[in-house]
């Protein structure tokens, strides 16, 4: 199921990209090898030769949308340009400040160099050897989605190695001290005052396991909210239920149980979207709690009947 | 009651920690047991599992990633949102549904994005952060814990996992729309 469900991400993804720059190619949203007439002011001179210039560019609103085939901006562009003029080209950079129009933002990030745009002018007018006037074709821009995607694909496999060697030191932490947990005999307790829920949840494993007493942990500091401490416990569970397993490499009907009931995620107190509630001036960035409690329990309840359902099924059954 | 049970939860998130510990080791030291020695044979296997843990979140994550980065998740909005909201789902909430299970950063964006745009009271701003706060990022979970027992072959794992993440939409759609719905 895993082996569909990812190679359906990795087609979907690369496909729509595909799709979409194809899509770019024939409508052109960034005027690719098009020059549009702009009018160049208040141009100053940078150099003793006069070859390059700092100015504003002003393009009225109409001509913009009528040229970009987007929704008119309210108000005429004008935004800071550097003109260069120079006998091996005639060149305009453009770097994005406040004012600029967001469709010239967004292309200053796709662009050759980052945070500018750059452009080629023609038939540039001058008045007194002042520039006034050009026609500019900006760079050309192409690929936008499968750079995006080849950027992505490098970005998220650096987070995953950074997610996994950032756990190894709460991993360590955690797991010292539950061995001492279970050396002292505090585990045992857990499981035995459980014991009525834990034997219906998971038939397969002794009701003494060592399994169970990490499972339990997990399940509560998930609910506490303790995600730090959760996840090392949940692992120590997979492992003790790993030693269980008949067949290396499968999971077993225990582990899925278990883990629907972690998707399922039921926790007291919802603490980051709290906190980004709060951070987006909630008058009430609490109102969630009651209701999340309703979704999480339901995603729990639901998670866990699934699983029981799905372990009897033919297709998941396990092959000797 | 509810600022009373937060206030309780917030106690208990501030002490659970320290008083682990404290429960934890001084249990073992009345107990005898060498809780120094036991500590550190156990710490031992923190970094083998959190190493076995990489190729699994790799795999898991550049498919994700690319997923994210190309826009079809647009697409399958565009799609599907004349059908969900004939169940009274907004549009505008329906990326999240898609985006929980599988990236919690993903759907942090989401969350935040929307409450920016309509308001962290508005029906829209409790029902997204109602989302969030119902279920778990199923694909990450699944990706570490089979990762840590190098358990390739999920069984049934993850279609009971994406139900669980159904329900726990649909749940927050349904107590929002009682309570707060208009």
């Amino acid at each position: 199921m895993l082996n569909y469900v990812w190679i359906s991400l990795l087609a979907i993804g690369i496909l729509t990209a595909v799709g979409k720059d194809v899509a770019d190619e024939f409508s052109n949203p960034y005027r690719n090898g098009r020059a549009v007439e702009i009018a160049i002011e208040d141009a100053r001179p940078l150099s003793a030769d006069r070859t390059s210039w700092e100015a504003t560019l002003s393009l009225k609103a109409e001509a913009f949308s009528a040229f970009y085939g987007v929704s008119a901006p309210t108000e005429a562009v004008r935004t800071p340009v550097r003109i260069i003029l120079r006998e091996e080209g005639k060149r305009l950079v453009l770097t994005p400040v406040e004012g600029t129009p967001e469709l010239w933002k967004k292309m200053s990030t796709l662009g050759m160099t980052k945070g500018q745009l750059g452009g080629t002018l023609t038939s540039v007018r001058a008045d007194a050897g002042v520039p006034v006037g050009a026609a500019v074709e900006f760079e050309a821009i192409r690929f936008v989605k499968l750079r995006a995607v080849t950027q992505a694909a490098l970005d998220f496999a650096n987070t995953a190695v950074e997610i996994s060697l950032g756990l190894i030191g709460i991993m360590a932490l955690w797991l010292g001290l539950i061995k001492v947990a279970e050396a002292a005999g505090f585990v045992t307790l857990l499981t035995k005052a459980l014991r009525p829920i834990t034997t219906r949840l998971f038939p397969d494993v002794p009701h003494d396991h060592p399994a169970v007493g990490a499972m339990i942990m997990n399940i509560s500091a998930n609910m506490l909210g303790l995600s730090n401490a959760a996840t090392p416990m949940g692992l120590k569970a997979m492992e003790e239920l790993n030693k269980l397993n008949p067949k290396a490499g499968t999971a077993t009907n225990a582990m899925c149980t278990f883990l629907a009931i972690n998707t399922g995620g039921l926790i007291l107190i919802p603490a980051t979207a709290i906190a980004v509630r709060a951070a987006a001036g909630s008058a009430n960035p609490g109102i969630i709690i009651g209701t999340s409690i309703v979704g999480a329990g339901l995603a729990t309840i639901a998670g866990v009947l699934a699983a029981k359902f799905f372990q009897r099924l033919r297709m998941f059954r396990v092959e000797d | 009651m509810t600022e009373f049970f937060r206030s309780i939860l917030n106690v208990i998130s501030v002490i659970a920690i320290p008083g682990l510990i404290v429960v934890f080791l001084g249990w073992g030291f009345v107990k005898k047991v060498k809780v120094y020695e036991v500590f550190v044979e156990g710490a031992k296997e923190g970094f083998n599992t959190a190493i076995r843990i990489i190729p699994y979140l790799v795999a898991m994550l550049f498919a994700i990633g690319i997923f994210r980065a190309s826009g079809a998740m647009d697409v399958l909005v565009a799609i599907l949102s004349p059908v969900t909201e004939l169940i009274g789902m907004p549009a505008e909430a329906l990326p999240m549904a898609f985006m929980r299970p599988l990236s919690g950063s993903g759907s942090l964006g989401l969350m935040t994005e929307i409450m920016k745009t309509h308001g962290a009271d508005s029906f829209l701003g409790v029902l997204v952060s109602t989302m969030y706060g119902s279920t778990e990022t199923t694909f990450y979970v699944l990706a570490v814990y089979f990762g840590a027992v190098n358990i390739k072959n999920t069984r049934h794992a993850l279609p009971a996992g994406l139900v669980a993440d159904f329900f726990g939409m649909a749940g927050a759609l349904i107590v929002c729309r009682i309570l707060f719905g208009v």
